[in-house]
């Protein structure tokens, strides 16, 4: 009825969410703001904030258009004990993907989890 | 069905409730939000309706006109003063101006529709415009009176509403609405404008702003910047008047519509508008002043209705009922739709006073109201619409968007009709019978209550519910389309961190581990890492060690020592041997020289005193015996050798009595050199009794003795000072010579078991030679090294030969196998033979047992041996070989005698001639050939037993004789063969040994005796002239002697 739209399924394949370069913006991010950080449990909810909003915004300049980014950031502190974490997603496989890194020093470790989703 | 449709639609048109929406939406976003949920759902599913409801052709149509709208209203903030204009031309074109009021179009557009219909109806009207302002004026009238009526009734209904709810008042407000005049309910609808403007940001405020200039323009000195409600209420009395000119002027505009058109296409909108301004004052100015009081009163009416709305509404809401409010809202709705139509049927009543026509009229052409719409449109609102895109066209782009939100809007505005009028039929038939009690009454009521129910449609939120809903709908379209291409899948489960818990001990590592401990790796050797070379190598070396440590030292060095002593030894031999050895010869000269030199001074004093007691004496010569361990020591023995003649030796026997020097018990034999008498050369030490001493053949090197235990010892007079015993005794240190070597319990199986009485050295070169060939054998002897016999004999008569042996190489250490062997020594004796020379066949009842006492070989013949007995005999024996007569050597007259044999001398001019000293003090004559002697002195010396005879070195006929008493006899067979010449008796100092000595040589020729005095005293006197010069006619007494005892 109306005039069929002419939808744009999916990114060209330079705008497609790398994980590798996005997986390279998480690590510098964490190594210049994490590194020597002891593990401080009033300060690591702003520092996780700090975190996740500074590599969204790197993300942001990859590019990445059309994408919804999440970004999720997990610190704890490292005492020996086992952590174990996974994820699950419903999404389109072709276009939609994830980066992830993991930043450990002696007294915590800290996962960071970049999530693209296309808007079609 | 008429009635009832009409009750109906009077129901749902209620501005109360559209007025509470509003405010809802105002106050209560959330719950108005809620609602429009709900309405969102009911539409939802009419909207397909709506849709058939569109006819395609009058779509376009009404695009346009939705698209001017929209695009008006979104602009209004720009373009307030366009808007002056536009409401000028509005005002000139009624229709456009409707269409101008922003959210209502929808109905606007029904009561366009309506007014085509009724302007199709009241055509007659139109056609006579005169009398258009007198009927307003009636209207105007009818209007107020109509007001007046409702309130009352509002105020009736009120008190009813609390008990009827809201139904009932819905059917209240709508009766009363019924007879409202079109102005009012126009009014109300600019009031809700005016509320939606405010909701939104006072977007619209423009759209009122542009009615209070209409009003304005219209009634010209009236101030417009009052309260705003306060010009809700003015305006709305405007416009229910403005209505009315509306219609009026659809009907003008109908008949001038082209004209219109001709001069909008030839002048400015602004001078149009100004152009039109005049007239419409002049029109509206009439109806001014009744409608502002009007408009006083109802205004306070509308402040208590809205504090009244308030309560319900909250009550309402506490009720809380989804159900009652879907009915509500939806007759709200139906009610807000259907009011523009409701008051189009009231112009039919007005014009008509028919109402219930107009509603059948309504109901029958409801499903052509499109088509009419559109027709009419496409006819009546063309120039108008024509003329607004001529003023908009250029400033206002129409965009789908907004065309699409008009529509929708529309279209929901037409659900919600649709929907009141299924949900209200039910109650229809009781309204209907309220409706027709209280329609006379609505026209009592005040007008202010009429106002107050008629004021609020929720445009906002059907709005707002339309964007979303269109939002929605599109994008779930979107979506749907979308879902179809797309495929979503889940994703496998990455795993994004695994942190293994861990263990204590690990975490202890980890945080401790390496906090005090530091792994270092050293290598002393770096170049040699291996296991190999890590050790060192180990140094050996072998050391031995003597005790007692009686030479050179207590410890040595096998190996490398000895080989440097060996080359040092090397080396002296090479340098200082022949040094050394002239050294040794030397100062023996030199020291000799010396001693004679000296001797010779004192001799010729001493000698004269001598000369004065001795008769043969030439002189005397007195050795140094008065050495501390020679003090009180008797001198057995003195003996001379007998190839060195100045070489003497003396026996002192150990002492009784207690001296400075310890050695009591030892024998001291001292070794003398005549030419050297202040001391003597050697000393040699022995533990118990030397019986007899002799010297080696040729050179004095070595000295014999025979002891009385038994043991035959000799010593090495060539050893060097260093290794043995010395004693320091007053200032001068003296050296004791141990023994070399001695057969002490050594060889006890073939040793001696009595006292060795006598030792002699057997000469094996000596036998041939008979006379004075002694020097040369000497000299060979000596060239030929230390091989010869040493014969020794016990008082048991065993006559042992021992064998002397001279080892290249003396052993520091000691011999391991010659245990009489001094460590260091190198001559040693082995036992050769053994010979029992006693007689046995002799009768030993008869003469005793026999003691063999002396021994004496030959000297011209070795083999020969001469022993002398206790029983006065000499036996003459061989050592191998034949026996020899005669047996033995007897007395003249008697066979034996038991006297013992004390001295045997051999001559040393006729070696056959021997002198035999008797114990009776007989001497004897004996030649070697006979057993008879030659001669014999019975008597000689007085009785007293001989201790010694010798025979003088120089003179062959002179012999001295020492008896007992201590008297010495010299006999001279040349001058007298029957007595001595010389008789010397001394008996003040004894005696007790004597030995002769003396030198045949040619240039220094002495003869001598030396004397051993009982006090120790040793001294050597020479012979006079007399005794030592010899003569050639000595010899021949001896044969004369010889052949006279033959």
């Amino acid at each position: 009825m109306q005039g069929s739209d002419a939808y744009r399924i999916r990114p060209s394949h330079q705008d497609k969410f790398k994980p590798a370069i996005v997986k390279e913006c998480i690590r510098e991010i964490m190594r210049e703001q994490l590194s020597g950080v002891q593990y401080d449990p009033e300060n690591v909810q702003e520092l996780s904030k700090s975190l996740g909003d500074c590599i969204k915004d790197k993300v942001k300049t990859l590019g990445l258009d059309r994408y919804k980014l999440v970004v999720q950031v997990v610190i704890g502190e490292q005492r020996g004990q086992g952590v174990m974490m996974s994820l699950k997603c419903l999404w389109d496989a072709d276009i939609d993907n994830y980066a992830e890194d993991v930043f450990k020093n002696d007294s915590l470790f800290c996962l960071v989890a970049v999530f693209g989703s296309y808007y079609y | 069905m008429h009635s009832e449709k009409k009750i109906t639609k009077e129901d749902t048109w209620r501005t109360a409730d559209l007025r509470r929406h509003i405010r809802e939406n105002v106050y209560d976003g959330g719950h108005m939000r809620k609602k429009d949920d709900n309405e969102r759902k009911h539409r939802g599913g009419e909207s397909t309706e709506r849709r058939h409801r569109d006819p395609e052709e009058s779509r376009q149509d009404r695009d346009k006109l939705r698209e001017r709208e929209s695009t008006r209203e979104r602009k209004d903030g720009d373009n307030r003063d366009r808007y002056a204009a536009h409401s000028s031309k509005d005002r000139g074109k009624e229709s456009s101006q409707d269409r101008r009021g922003d959210k209502h179009r929808d109905r606007r557009d029904d009561r366009d529709r309506e007014r085509r219909r009724q302007a199709d109806d009241r055509e007659n009207r139109d056609k006579r415009p005169d009398r258009e302002e007198t009927r307003d004026r009636e209207r105007h009238r009818d209007k107020h009176k109509e007001k007046e009526r409702i309130r009352d009734r509002e105020k009736h209904t009120d008190e009813d509403r609390d008990k009827r709810r809201e139904e009932r008042d819905r059917n209240h407000r709508s009766e009363r609405r019924r007879h409202e005049e079109r102005g009012k309910e126009r009014r109300d609808e600019t009031e809700n404008q005016h509320k939606e403007h405010r909701d939104r940001r006072h977007r619209d405020d423009y759209e009122d702003k542009r009615k209070e200039k209409d009003s304005q323009q219209r009634h010209g000195d009236r101030n417009h910047s009052e309260q705003k409600e306060e010009r809700d209420f003015l305006i709305s009395e405007y416009k229910e008047e403005h209505r009315r000119h509306r219609e009026e002027r659809e009907r003008r505009h109908k008949d001038r519509g082209h004209h219109d058109e001709k001069q909008r296409h030839e002048s400015d909108p602004r001078k149009h508008q100004e152009l039109k301004l005049p007239d419409e004052n002049v029109r509206y100015s009439h109806g001014e002043r009744a409608v502002r009081d009007k408009n006083k009163e109802r205004w306070k009416k509308e402040e208590e209705d809205v504090d009244r709305r308030y309560k319900e509404r909250k009550h309402r809401e506490e009720e809380g009922l989804e159900k009652i409010h879907q009915e509500r809202t939806s007759s709200k709705k139906l009610s807000s739709d259907e009011s523009p139509r409701h008051e189009k049927k009231e112009e039919k009543t007005e014009g008509n006073n028919d109402e219930d026509l107009a509603e059948q009229e309504y109901e029958d052409d409801f499903e052509d109201y499109e088509d009419d719409f559109d027709e009419v449109d496409a006819s009546a609102d063309e120039g108008e619409n024509e003329k607004d895109s001529v003023v908009e066209d250029d400033k206002e782009k129409l965009t789908a968007q907004q065309s699409k939100e008009i529509e929708s809007i529309q279209r929901a505005m037409a659900e919600e009709n649709e929907r009141a009028v299924t949900t209200q039929s039910r109650q229809s038939m009781s309204r209907k019978e309220e409706d027709g009690l209280k329609q006379p009454k609505d026209s009592e009521k005040n007008q202010i209550k009429v106002s107050k129910h008629g004021k609020f449609m929720n445009f906002v939120a059907a709005k707002q519910r339309e964007v979303s809903k269109k939002v929605a709908t599109k994008q779930k379209k979107r979506s749907t389309e979308l879902l179809r291409l797309i495929d979503l899948d889940f994703s496998m489960t990455f795993p994004l961190l695994d942190l293994p818990p861990v263990s204590e001990y690990e975490m202890y590592i980890r945080n401790f581990g390496n906090a005090n401990t530091k792994q270092a790796y050293v290598q002393c050797n770096e170049d040699n890492v291996d296991q190999d070379i890590q050790s060192e190598e180990i140094e050996v070396c072998e050391k031995w060690t003597q005790h007692p440590p009686e030479h050179i030292g207590a410890c040595g060095d096998p190996n490398l020592s000895q080989e440097a002593r060996d080359k040092t030894r090397s080396e002296l031999n090479f340098d200082s041997q022949h040094l050394t050895s002239f050294l040794h010869s030397a100062s023996q000269v030199i020291l000799v020289l010396l001693e004679e030199d000296q001797a010779e001074r004192k001799s010729l004093r001493n000698l004269k005193n001598q000369k004065e007691s001795l008769s043969f004496s030439d002189g005397s010569l007195q050795l140094n015996t008065k050495l501390p361990f020679l003090l009180g020591r008797q001198i057995s023995l003195v003996h001379f050798s007998q190839v060195q003649k100045h070489t003497m030796l003396s026996v002192h026997l150990p002492t009784a009595k207690a001296s400075a020097v310890r050695l009591d018990s030892s024998t001291i034999i001292c070794i003398w050199n005549i030419w050297e008498p202040s001391r003597p050369q050697k000393i040699l030490l022995y533990e118990s009794e030397v019986q007899c001493c002799c010297f080696s053949p040729g050179k004095s090197t070595l000295v014999f003795a025979g002891t009385s235990v038994g043991s035959v010892v000799l010593w090495d007079l060539r050893e060097q000072t260093s290794n043995h015993y010395s004693l320091k005794i007053g200032e001068e240190e003296w050296t004791f010579r141990q023994p070399t070597f001695s057969t002490d319990a050594v060889m006890a199986g073939s040793g001696h078991f009595s006292s060795v009485t006598s030792v002699e050295v057997v000469s094996s070169t000596v036998a041939r030679g008979l006379s004075s060939e002694v020097p040369f054998l000497a000299s060979e002897e000596e060239s030929s090294g230390l091989s010869f016999q040493l014969a020794s004999l016990d008082e048991s008569g065993v006559l042992n030969f021992w064998v002397v042996l001279e080892l290249p190489k003396g052993n520091e250490a000691g011999s391991p196998t010659d245990l009489g062997l001094r460590p260091g020594g190198k001559v040693k004796l082995l036992h050769s033979s053994s010979l029992l020379t006693a007689d046995r066949t002799r009768d030993a009842s008869k003469t005793g047992q026999m003691q063999t006492l002396l021994l004496k070989f030959l000297p011209t013949d070795s083999n020969h041996f001469f022993i002398g007995t206790n029983l006065g005999l000499v036996s003459h024996g061989t050592s191998h070989g034949l026996k020899a007569p005669p047996k033995s050597y007897r007395f003249q007259e008697v066979e034996e005698r038991p006297v013992d044999i004390s001295s045997i001398s051999f001559s040393p001019f006729r070696p056959h001639l021997f002198l035999v000293g008797c114990g009776d003090g007989s001497i004897r004559l004996h030649a070697v050939s006979q057993d008879q002697p030659v001669a014999e002195w019975r008597s000689a010396t007085a009785g007293e037993p001989v201790v010694s005879l010798q025979w003088a070195q120089t003179r062959p006929a002179v012999f001295c004789v020492l008896d007992a008493a201590s008297n010495l006899y010299i006999w001279d067979l040349l001058e007298s063969d029957a007595q001595p010449v010389v008789t010397e008796r001394m008996s003040a100092d004894r005696v007790t040994a004597v030995s002769v000595f003396g030198d045949s040589g040619q240039q220094n020729t002495y003869s001598g005796v030396a004397l051993a005095h009982e006090s120790g005293r040793l001294e050597l006197h020479y012979f006079t002239r007399s005794f030592t010069a010899a003569s050639s006619a000595e010899e021949e007494k001896l044969e004369s002697l010889l052949t006279e005892a033959v």
